[in-house]
């Protein structure tokens, strides 16, 4: 009997589909929820925090989406075994609690050498932590391969009432700036940031105090008036340019990357440059 | 055979109203009744008819007091609000892919035939329009339902998204008005015009139909990237949010695509038509459409992977986070999935390019090199499907020192993907090549001198894309993703370069065969029909994931997805709900195959006069001129 040719192809339809179909059901099967909020609570000890930490980096954070913990060989973003002590001398003049914050609420103003910007702001969407699950992740990225000394009342530079530099109440390596608590480890006197003591030390500033950090431009170009130390763009400080200019200058460098800057932005960029911030 | 029909018709008819008749009798006679209850002859003592009035308006008088509130979901019965939108999307986009893709390659056949004088290109443009009109309705369809169960469905969500894009409505609904009265101008207009004036109009259905497709680009496209709006959603620019970061990549990987899938789905009409055929002229017709619409399909499939790198880039600019979800989060797996689609097509062409030989005198020069091609492609897909991490026991795994295995491990990198996919291309290329080659004989006197650059060409690509896949194990990941570029280049370098030396090379070339048309086994009809079937299948993961990547956001980053439905399903749920769109879209096109097969069979007149071996009755209609001049006694016909 000859098969009809409708059914003849027909059969080939369902069977190919049938066979992509079983394919789709071969590879590992996971249903991947909304990241779930981790109950935050106030008076959470640094130990707590870690664990915490912990939580959001695998959740929210989707930190491991890109980093890893204990890869080695040519790696997409850089390993986080070993961060904890690494990020206390990572970028000179800041302690590791700072250079943590920088990492996460301003990603691009440093690029460890050998990878491309790419990590998300993450006080922002989509990642949106709060400045407490922040405190946490840095409690966490202190643990790897260091001593975790942040706590739920250290005040963070860019925190929403955190203070900011202008304020004098900003404080790093895990103090507030009333005093150590029990339990934690005083900051180094030299990791001390805020804006009011920036003759003694680096200034963690915020954005509105530093549009060349703000902007990411210090991912790339010197902003401590030397050559670009090994970053891929000349150094900024002291460059003096006309707003008008800048834009220009800013498209003939850098293509079509910062168009969305606003004419406000670009004024403060114009006067960051000017003024050499970042830079002392 | 037809009054059967008839008879079958009648007796369904009246069957279907005894059906419905019992059922109403059966529900009239089981409706609900009260309970019986005594009349209550003195005093009630308890008020129960007062209090079931007061209960009444007590509601009644809630209701009107409710507040009206903006729905923000509501649920599709079943399979849920995000399946159903999913199913309807995927399939407006199929008919609209086909829609688009079909009058691309028709004007351009059409434009062949003009330039040439050869009418079987101008018949073999008209087949392809055939199958445009019942299409292009049903892609109306599907778009207006897909609106309606947005705003059913997805009421909030949709409200958002027409406050961003309100200003492109306007010109999309005119821009479709223009659209169908081009496409049935250049259809039903076949013939009647002068040739200019024919391809104006199809020139004029390309760019009205490619402007459509721009403007829904740029809203779906502003989902996964958005710009033009501030933080918290507001709208600073439309056009900013039209041109986001993602939308000329897209388009420019749908116009490809588009192209691919119609050249497959008509190959797939072709094919379906061949085995239906019962003259020698009508197989080697349809042979013949098979082979140009197989050709259309995988010379746009052969540059779509580098316009997949640009949108992929695009994408890893926008966020690292959305580019590392895709490629190596919850959809890496997918992506193996895909290797295994894109290795069958591959696998699938390169088999109808070989069967497609034994239609050519004098192919057996050539076919001694099929074994090498074969070789070189299995290998290629072979490592473009061998995933980095394989799922595996503890032991196993203890066993490999890591869920990556030790040797394996190194080919399901993207180094090796990339240098994998670069020489599937490559080789598929060098069998077109083949294929075009077979029969002939160059003529000119430069003959060896242009094979041996051409030889040098391939050799030189395929070494660099060796070495730079190898090259990427030794690098930083910031130099690494850069190597795929000189890949991508090298390639596409090799495939101008030698083709345009093909093309002075067997400029009046001597023939040293002829060509057979409709001499190819049926099977080859078959790897057809399966070609058009795993490019659907692939149109429909890869929308998945593009969709899909945004997670739980329905604007990634901006608005949040708070429906039951904002989570990500398992690759196993995904892959069925795309095979159940492949098989739908495949029973509707079907129904187009057989619509556009109608136009060529004689009137009912005629067919019951050849049945009675008599002439048509006098008065009766005649039959339409199409009819008559159907292609397979076309004299024009191959």
């Amino acid at each position: 009997m000859r098969i009809p040719l409708i059914l003849r192809i027909a059969a080939l339809v369902v069977a190919a589909t049938a066979f992509y179909t079983y394919v789709g059901r071969l590879v590992p099967q996971k249903e991947v929820y909304p990241p779930a909020e981790v109950e935050m609570k106030a008076n959470m000890s640094t130990d707590e925090m870690v664990k915490v930490g912990r939580q959001i980096m695998e959740g929210k954070g989707m930190c491991f989406t890109c980093h890893t913990v204990g890869k080695q060989g040519p790696l997409r973003f850089p390993d986080l075994q070993g961060v904890g002590d690494r990020a206390k001398s990572r970028e000179p003049g800041m302690n590791d609690v700072q250079y943590f914050e920088q990492t996460l609420y301003e990603p691009n103003a440093f690029i460890v050498p050998g990878f491309n910007p790419g990590m998300p702001v993450i006080n922002k969407p989509p990642i949106g932590l709060t400045d407490q699950e922040i405190l946490t992740v840095i409690a966490t990225l202190q643990s790897m391969g260091g001593t975790p000394n942040v706590t739920m009342d250290t005040k963070l530079a860019h925190a929403a009432g955190g203070g900011g530099p202008a304020s004098g109440t900003t404080t790093a390596g895990g103090t507030p700036a009333g005093g150590p608590p029990s339990g934690t480890t005083p900051a180094p006197t030299a990791a001390v940031a805020t804006s009011t003591s920036a003759t003694a030390t680096p200034a963690v500033v915020t954005s509105s105090a530093d549009p060349l950090r703000d902007f990411g431009c210090a991912g790339c170009h010197g902003l401590d008036g030397s050559p670009a130390g090994g970053k891929k763009g000349p150094s900024l400080v002291g460059k003096k340019i006309d707003p008008a200019a800048l834009s220009s200058a800013l498209v003939k460098a850098h293509g079509d990357t910062n168009q969305n800057l606003t004419l406000g932005q670009i004024k403060a960029l114009a006067a960051g440059l000017a003024a050499g911030k970042s830079g002392s | 055979m037809n009054r059967k029909l008839v008879a079958g018709a009648v007796l369904g008819g009246v069957l279907s109203l005894l059906a419905v008749i019992g059922l109403a009798r059966f529900l009239t006679s089981h409706e609900y009744k009260d309970a019986y209850r005594p009349k209550v002859t003195g005093e009630d003592h308890t008020p129960r008819e007062q209090g079931a009035v007061d209960a009444e308006k007590a509601a009644e008088d809630k209701a009107k007091a409710k507040p009206y509130e903006e729905v923000a979901y509501r649920r599709f019965p079943g399979v849920g609000s995000r399946t159903a939108i999913w199913v309807v999307a995927q399939l407006h986009l199929l008919f609209a892919a086909f829609v688009l893709a079909v009058p691309l390659f028709a004007v351009i056949i059409e434009f062949i035939g003009y330039r040439t004088k050869d009418p079987r290109y101008d018949h073999l443009a008209h087949e392809f329009t055939k199958l445009l009109s019942v299409s292009f309705s049903l892609t109306a369809t599907f778009g207006a339902f897909l609106t309606f169960m947005l705003i059913a469905l997805y009421p909030k969500f949709t409200n958002y998204l027409m406050s961003v894009f309100s200003p492109t409505f306007l010109p999309y609904v005119l821009l479709f008005f223009f659209e169908a009265a081009f496409l049935y101008s250049y259809y039903y207009g076949w013939g009647k015009f002068s040739p200019r004036v024919h391809l104006f109009l199809g020139v004029m259905l390309n760019i009205v139909g490619t402007a459509i497709m721009l403007i829904a680009n740029g809203w779906l496209t502003f989902m996964t990237s958005p710009r033009g709006v501030s933080e918290s959603g507001a709208v600073l620019s439309t056009w900013d949010a039209m041109t986001n970061l993602t939308w000329m990549p897209i388009n420019i990987h749908r116009i490809i695509a588009n192209v691919a899938f119609g050249g497959s789905v008509a190959g797939a009409y072709a094919a379906f038509k061949f085995l239906q055929a019962k003259t020698d002229e009508e197989r080697a017709h349809y042979d013949w459409m098979g082979y140009i619409g197989n050709f259309v399909a995988i010379s746009a499939f052969l540059p779509l992977p580098f316009a997949g790198y640009w949108l992929a880039k695009e994408i890893y600019g926008f966020s690292q986070t959305l580019g590392l979800t895709m490629m190596g989060g919850a959809f890496s797996w997918l992506f193996i999935i895909q290797a295994v689609l894109i290795g069958n097509l591959f696998l699938a062409a390169n088999y109808y390019l070989w069967l497609g030989m034994g239609r050519i005198e004098g192919a057996q020069e050539f076919q001694k090199y099929i074994k090498y091609l074969l070789l070189g492609i299995a290998c290629c897909f072979a490592v473009w499907a061998t995933p980095r991490s394989i799922i595996a026991t503890v032991s196993e795994v203890r066993a490999m020192g890591g869920s990556t295995h030790p040797v394996l491990g190194f080919l399901g990198v993207m180094s090796a993907k990339n240098t994998a996919v670069n020489i599937l291309i490559l080789t598929t290329f060098m069998s077109f090549l083949l294929y075009r080659r077979t029969g002939k004989r160059p003529s000119v006197p430069w003959a060896k001198v242009g094979n041996t650059i051409q030889l040098a060409i391939f050799t030189g690509a395929a070494l660099i894309v060796i070495s730079l896949g190898i090259y990427g194990y030794f690098v930083e990941a910031a130099v690494r993703i850069g190597l795929s570029v000189p890949q991508v280049l090298s390639v596409l370098t090799a495939m101008v370069s030698i083709t345009v030396i093909d093309v002075f090379l067997y400029k009046n070339a001597q023939k040293t065969g002829e060509v057979h048309w409709g001499r190819v086994p049926a099977i080859s009809q078959y790897v057809l029909i399966f070609i058009a079937l795993t490019f659907t299948w692939l149109m429909g993961l890869m929308g998945y994931v593009r969709s899909g990547l945004r997670q739980h956001w329905h604007v990634y980053g901006v608005i949040r997805d708070t429906s039951p439905d904002a989570y990500t399903p398992t690759l196993g749920y995904a892959t069925t709900v795309v095979s159940v769109t492949v098989l739908i879209f495949f029973v509707l096109i079907g129904f187009v195959f057989w619509l556009a097969s109608l136009t060529g069979k004689p009137d009912w007149v005629e067919q019951v006069a050849a049945e009675k071996g008599t002439a048509p009755e006098p008065g009766a209609a005649p039959a339409p001129a199409l009819a008559r001049s159907e292609l397979g006694s076309d004299p024009a016909a191959p």
